[in-house]
C-alpha cells in the first residue's frame, strides 16, 4: 500500500469578484494558489496560517465541497476532483471533516440520534433500529459522551461537548481520513485539552490519518508530526515539528513563532515583531509574497516568486536565501 | 523590562460583588464574591474561561450590564466613592472620562457609516471644559499640543482658567483634529491624516483594534478596562497591539485592566494577574509569582492543560468535569466537584480570599 | 416495546423546547388578548353549525326585514317598528333574517375558506421558493419571473377574471385569492433558503454526503419555517379581508349566502335605514383579523432567533 493516504498537487482554488450591473468577473480572491504536499498514513500532518493564508479553503478544496480551477488531489490513489457522483460517495465515506464552530456545524433542529442516524442512512449503514440505538450509543461513549445525551438537542450542551458529537458522527463510517479545520479554536483552553486528548486516543484506536489545521503553533507542537505553513495562498515551509520548531527556515515562519505569547514571565524577551499586516489574498504582492513584510526582502524578492524546494532533508522551504539569513 | 508591582493607591476595588441574571433557566448567579483591587499604573490581567464572570465584572464597572441583570450585593470603590450607588448620569460621565473600555471586535463596536475622524471628535467633543483648557494651553505654549501635554491638562485643570474666555468654532475644530492626529500617533497608526477619512471596513483588524484605543486614549482614563481586545486577531497583530500595550502603560497615567481567556498574553503583558472561576476571584499575584508558586488548584489545573512549544507530553492533563451551570452553582466552593484536593469543607464553606504569601492571595480551604 | 421508548423521549425533547416558546409568548398581553379572540372565534367556528341551525339562512319573511329592537343601542333610524315581540340583538336584514344568526353561520364558512387559502398559498409558495433559492442559476430566475407575474396581478380582477369564464362560485373567489396571495411566500421561503444554505450545519451535511434533497427538505425546511408560520398567521386576517371584500363586491354566488362579506354588501344599500347590517358583519372580519394579526406579531416576537437561545 502506498504510504501517503493524500497527496495534493499544484492546487488552486480562486473565487471570482464579480462587479458591475453585468456581474462581469473583475479578478479573483486567490485563496490558494498552488500547492502540493502530501499526507502519510497514519500520520497528523499540521497546516497552520494566519487569516488569509487560504488553509480553510484547502480543507474544503480538498473534499470537493468547493471546486478548485486547477491542480489534483488524490486519495489512495483516486482522483477526487474527477470523481463520479457515485465515487464521491464513496469516498466521503472514508475522508471526514470537523469544522471550527462547535455552534453553527450542528442542525439546532436535530437531537443527536437524529444527527447520527442519519448519518447511518446517508451511507447505508443503517441496518435496523435496534442495531442502530446501539451504535449511536457506543459512539457516543468512545467520544466521552453517554445515552442520556441521546435525545438532546446542540443548544443543551457546551461548545466541547458538540465537538465530541461532531466528531461521533464523522466516525459513524468508519472513516480513515479526518481533516480538522480549527476543531478547538473556539474552546476554553482546558476543554481544548481534552478534546485533543480524545483525538490521540481515536487516532490510536481506529488509525487514523489526521490533517489537522489551525493557527495555533502551540497546539501544533502538541499534536502534529509534520507541519505545512501557508501564507497567503501559497506554503512557504513543510518540515517535521521538531526541525520546524528548532530551525525554521522562513522569515514568516519564524515570526510566526515569535509572535506567540509564552506563558512563563521568567521566560520574557524582547520579541522582534513583525511589522505591518496581514495581506488580502485579493491582490497578493508581486514576486514573494512575504516581501512587503519579509525584514531581509532584497530586490529579487519583488520580482521572482520563489518556488518550494527540499532545503534540508525533509524540510522544504519557499524562499530565495533560505538558510542564509540569520534570524537572530 | 520589569514586572513591577506598585505598591501605591489602590484605585478601584472591587468588594463582594454580587451580581444574578434573569433567564428563562433561572437565575444565573454569575458573580458570587468577587473581591479585586487595582493598583495606579499597573496592568492587571484578569484571566479566566468562558463563563468564569470576567465580562460581567467588567460590564458591572461600567454599568453596562443587560437589563435582565441585577447587582444584589458589593461595591465597587473608585476615586473613594461607590460606582454602584452612583446615578446614571454620573456614570455616564465617569465612563466618558474616567474609565475607558475596549471590547473585541471592533467591527462592531465602531459606527460603519462615520469616519474614524468623525467618531474620534466625537468622542473629543464630549468634554468641551478640556478642549478649551487645551485651546488656551495651545496659545500659551505657542505650538501644537502633543498628547501628554493634553494629558498634563487634566491634572492641571484648575490651574488653567477658562471661564472668561471665548473660543471660536475654528478654534475647536482646530484643537480636536490635532489632538486626533496625535491620539492616532499614539497608537502607532500610519499616516494618521488620512486615517481620519476612512471607513472601519477600509482597515484592517489590527487597524481597528488601535482606533478604538485611541478613542479610549481621547478620554484620559484613569482606567482602561480592555475585554479580550486581542481574541480576534491574527497571531502576529496580536503580538503587536500587546507591544503598543506596554508602551502605553509608560505613556498614558492609567491603570490598565487586561480581561483574557489566554494566561499567556496575559503573562505577556500583566503586572499582577487574577484568576478567575465560576463567579469568584480565585487567585491573585504578581506575574511572575503565578507561574512559579501556583497554589490554586484550578490555577494549577489550568496551566497544565496549555500547550507549550518545547515541551511534548503524549496528553495534556485536563480538568475533568465540566464548568457548572451558574443556575445551579456548587455549594461551598464552586470548584469543589472537580478539584482532586476536596475535603468535606470545601462543600459547605465558600473559601474567602486572602493574602497567603507576600502579595499573593487565594481563594482555598487548603492555604 | 423499546421502539416506542426512543420515539417518546424524543418527544420529549422536543416538548422541553415547545415550552421556551411558551415562555416568551406568555410575557406579551397583548398576544394573550389575540390569542383569547383568535381561540373565542375558532371554537365558534367549529360549534356554529350545531348551535345554529343552518337551514335559518334560507327561512326568509319579509314581514320582519329591516327590524332594529335592540334596547341598548339606538340608531336613531325610522324602520324600528317592529311586528313581533322577538328581540333581535343585531337587527334583522333584508330577509327577515336575525342578523346575529347569520353571523355566527357565517364565521365558520369565512374562517375554513381562509384557512384553506392561506395554508394553499403557503405550501405553494414555500415549495416554489426553496426550489428557487436552493438551486440558484437559471431556474431561480425562471421561478422568480414567474412570481413576479402573478405578483402583478390585483386579485379583483383575476376574480373577475374566473367569474367570468367560470361561473361565480365560491371556489372560484378561492382560487383567484389564493393565485394572488401566495408570491410572498416564495419571496419570504427563497431569503430563507438562501441564507440558511449558507450556514455551517448545511456544509458540514455535504460533507456527510448528505442529497440535496435531504438536505433541503429534512433540514433547511424546518429551520425555515417560523417565518412562514408568522407570515401565514399575519395573512390570514388579509385573507379573510380579501375574500369578504371579493363577496361584498358581489362575487358572492347567492345573495342570500351567509357570509360576513356578503352580509355587508346588503347593508351598503341601506346605509341610512339600516346602518346594523353594514357595521355589524364589518366589524367581525375587523375583529377576526386583528386578532390573528396580534398572534402573528406575538408569534414573531417570540419566535426572533436573536432572543432565543
Amino acid at each position: 500500500m502506498n504510504k501517503n493516504l493524500l497527496i495534493v498537487k499544484d492546487l488552486k482554488t480562486w473565487f471570482p469578484i464579480k462587479s458591475g450591473i453585468l456581474q462581469r468577473t473583475v479578478g479573483y480572491v486567490k485563496a490558494v494558489d498552488g500547492i502540493s504536499f502530501s499526507i502519510h498514513k497514519g500520520e497528523t500532518f499540521g497546516l497552520v496560517g494566519e487569516s488569509g493564508s487560504g488553509k480553510t479553503t484547502v480543507a474544503r478544496s480538498i473534499l470537493k465541497l468547493i471546486k478548485p480551477i486547477a491542480g489534483s488531489v488524490y486519495f489512495d490513489n483516486i482522483d477526487i476532483l474527477n470523481a463520479s457522483g457515485k465515487e464521491l460517495m464513496k469516498l466521503r465515506r472514508r475522508m471526514q471533516i470537523i469544522f471550527q464552530d462547535p455552534y453553527a456545524s450542528l442542525d439546532p433542529r436535530q437531537t443527536v440520534n437524529s444527527m447520527l442516524i442519519e448519518a447511518m442512512k446517508i451511507h447505508g449503514v443503517f441496518l435496523n433500529r435496534i442495531e442502530a440505538h446501539e451504535k449511536a450509543i457506543e459512539l457516543l461513549t468512545k467520544v466521552g459522551l453517554s445515552e442520556e445525551h441521546l435525545y438532546r438537542f446542540p443548544h443543551e450542551f457546551s461548545g466541547g461537548q458538540r465537538q465530541r458529537i461532531a466528531i461521533a458522527r464523522a466516525l459513524v463510517t468508519n472513516p480513515e481520513f479526518l481533516i480538522l479545520d480549527e476543531p478547538t479554536s473556539f474552546l476554553d483552553v482546558s476543554v481544548q485539552a481534552s478534546v485533543l486528548n480524545l483525538l490521540k486516543d481515536l487516532q490510536k484506536e481506529y488509525n487514523l490519518t489526521y490533517l489537522f489545521i489551525t493557527h495555533n503553533l502551540a497546539v501544533i507542537y502538541h499534536m502534529c508530526n509534520r507541519v505545512a505553513v501557508m501564507y497567503l495562498g501559497k506554503i512557504v515551509e513543510i518540515a517535521n515539528k521538531e526541525e520546524l520548531f528548532r530551525f525554521p527556515m522562513h522569515p514568516y515562519t519564524f515570526h510566526l513563532i515569535e509572535a506567540i505569547p509564552i506563558p512563563n514571565p521568567e521566560k520574557y524577551k524582547e520579541k522582534i515583531l513583525l511589522k505591518g499586516d496581514v495581506p488580502s489574498p485579493v491582490n497578493p504582492p508581486s514576486g514573494c509574497r512575504f516581501h512587503p513584510r519579509c525584514p531581509y526582502a532584497k530586490e529579487k524578492c519583488k520580482t521572482d516568486t520563489p518556488e518550494i524546494k527540499e532545503v534540508a532533508k525533509d524540510h522544504e522551504v519557499a524562499c530565495h536565501y533560505a538558510g542564509e539569513v540569520s534570524f537572530y | 523590562m520589569a514586572h513591577h508591582i506598585s505598591k501605591k493607591e489602590v484605585i478601584l476595588e472591587i468588594k463582594n460583588l454580587k451580581v444574578n441574571f434573569t433567564t428563562y433557566r433561572g437565575i444565573v448567579k454569575a458573580l458570587n464574591h468577587v473581591n479585586l483591587k487595582l493598583y495606579a499604573h499597573e496592568v492587571l490581567g484578569l484571566v479566566g474561561e468562558s463563563g468564569c464572570g470576567k465580562s460581567v465584572t467588567a460590564l458591572t464597572i461600567v454599568n453596562l450590564l443587560p437589563e435582565n441583570a441585577q447587582v444584589v450585593d458589593g461595591q465597587i470603590i473608585f476615586k473613594g466613592e461607590d460606582l454602584l450607588k452612583k446615578s446614571k448620569e454620573e456614570l455616564r460621565f465617569i465612563r466618558a472620562s474616567e474609565i475607558a473600555s475596549i471590547f473585541q471586535d471592533p467591527m462592531t463596536f465602531l459606527n460603519p457609516v462615520l469616519t474614524i475622524g468623525e467618531q474620534l471628535k466625537e468622542v473629543f467633543m464630549l468634554n468641551k471644559e478640556a478642549l478649551k483648557q487645551a485651546i488656551v494651553k495651545k496659545k500659551v505654549l505657542k505650538r501644537k499640543l502633543s498628547y501628554s501635554d493634553f494629558l498634563s491638562l487634566k491634572k492641571e485643570a484648575n490651574d488653567v482658567p477658562i471661564d472668561n474666555i471665548n473660543v471660536s468654532k475654528k478654534d475647536i475644530k482646530e484643537i480636536v483634529k490635532d489632538l486626533c492626529i496625535e491620539v492616532l500617533k499614539i497608537v502607532k497608526l500610519p499616516d494618521p491624516e488620512r486615517i481620519l477619512h476612512q471607513y472601519p471596513f477600509e482597515l484592517s483588524g489590527g487597524m481597528r483594534q488601535r482606533c478604538m484605543i485611541a478613542m479610549a486614549l481621547a478620554r484620559r482614563p484613569s482606567i482602561l478596562l480592555a475585554d479580550e481586545i486581542t481574541t480576534a486577531l491574527d497571531v502576529t497583530i496580536q503580538a503587536q497591539i500587546l507591544h503598543l500595550i506596554k508602551e502605553l502603560r509608560d505613556i498614558i497615567d492609567a491603570s490598565i485592566l487586561l480581561i483574557t481567556h489566554d494566561i499567556a498574553v496575559a503573562a505577556e503583558v500583566a503586572d499582577r494577574i487574577a484568576v478567575m472561576y465560576a463567579g469568584d476571584v480565585v487567585e491573585v499575584a504578581s506575574s511572575i509569582d503565578i507561574f512559579k508558586n501556583t497554589l490554586h488548584p484550578y490555577t494549577k489545573m489550568l496551566m497544565k492543560s496549555i500547550p507549550i512549544i518545547g515541551k511534548l507530553t503524549e496528553k495534556l492533563e485536563f480538568i475533568p468535569g465540566t464548568v457548572p451551570d451558574l443556575v445551579n452553582p456548587p455549594s461551598g466552593c464552586r470548584f469543589h466537584p472537580r478539584c482532586p484536593y476536596a475535603k468535606e469543607k470545601c462543600k459547605t464553606d465558600t473559601p474567602e480570599i486572602k493574602e497567603v504569601a507576600k502579595d499573593h492571595e487565594v481563594a482555598c480551604h487548603l492555604y | 416495546m423499546t421502539a416506542s421508548r426512543f420515539r417518546r423521549s424524543e418527544w420529549e425533547a422536543r416538548i422541553a423546547d415547545l415550552k421556551f416558546t411558551l415562555y416568551f409568548l406568555r410575557k406579551n398581553s397583548l398576544v394573550i388578548s389575540g390569542l383569547i379572540m383568535a381561540s373565542f372565534f375558532i371554537i365558534l367556528a367549529l360549534i356554529a353549525n350545531y348551535i345554529i341551525d343552518p337551514s335559518l339562512a334560507y327561512e326568509f319573511d319579509i314581514s320582519r326585514k329591516l327590524i332594529w329592537n335592540n334596547p341598548i343601542i339606538n340608531f336613531g333610524t325610522s324602520s324600528t317598528i317592529s311586528y313581533t315581540n322577538e328581540i333581535f340583538l343585531l337587527g334583522t336584514d333584508i330577509y327577515g333574517r336575525d342578523l346575529l344568526k347569520m353571523i355566527i353561520l357565517a364565521i365558520p364558512l369565512d374562517m375554513y375558506v381562509a384557512f384553506i387559502i392561506t395554508v394553499g398559498a403557503a405550501i405553494f409558495g414555500v415549495l416554489l421558493g426553496a426550489i428557487a433559492g436552493y438551486a440558484g442559476g437559471k431556474i431561480d430566475e425562471i421561478l422568480l419571473r414567474i412570481t413576479d407575474i402573478f405578483l402583478a396581478f390585483p386579485g379583483i380582477v383575476l376574480a373577475l377574471v374566473f367569474a367570468a369564464m367560470f361561473g361565480r362560485t365560491i371556489e372560484n373567489v378561492m382560487l383567484a385569492v389564493l393565485l394572488v396571495w401566495w408570491p410572498p411566500y416564495v419571496r419570504l421561503m427563497r431569503a430563507q433558503v438562501l441564507s440558511e444554505k449558507e450556514k455551517l450545519y448545511v456544509e458540514a451535511l455535504k460533507a456527510l454526503g448528505a442529497s440535496p434533497f435531504r438536505i433541503l427538505f429534512k433540514h433547511i425546511l424546518p429551520n425555515s419555517i417560523y417565518p412562514i408560520l408568522v407570515q401565514m398567521t399575519l395573512d390570514y386576517g388579509g385573507v379573510i379581508l380579501t375574500f369578504s371584500a371579493l363577496m361584498f363586491l358581489g362575487f358572492s354566488p347567492s345573495p342570500a349566502l351567509p357570509e360576513l362579506g356578503n352580509l355587508a354588501s346588503q347593508g351598503y344599500f341601506h346605509i341610512f335605514d339600516a346602518p346594523w347590517l353594514l357595521i355589524f358583519p364589518g366589524l367581525v372580519i375587523v375583529v377576526i383579523a386583528l386578532a390573528f394579526n396580534l398572534v402573528g406579531d406575538g408569534l414573531r416576537d417570540a419566535l426572533d432567533p436573536r432572543l432565543r437561545r
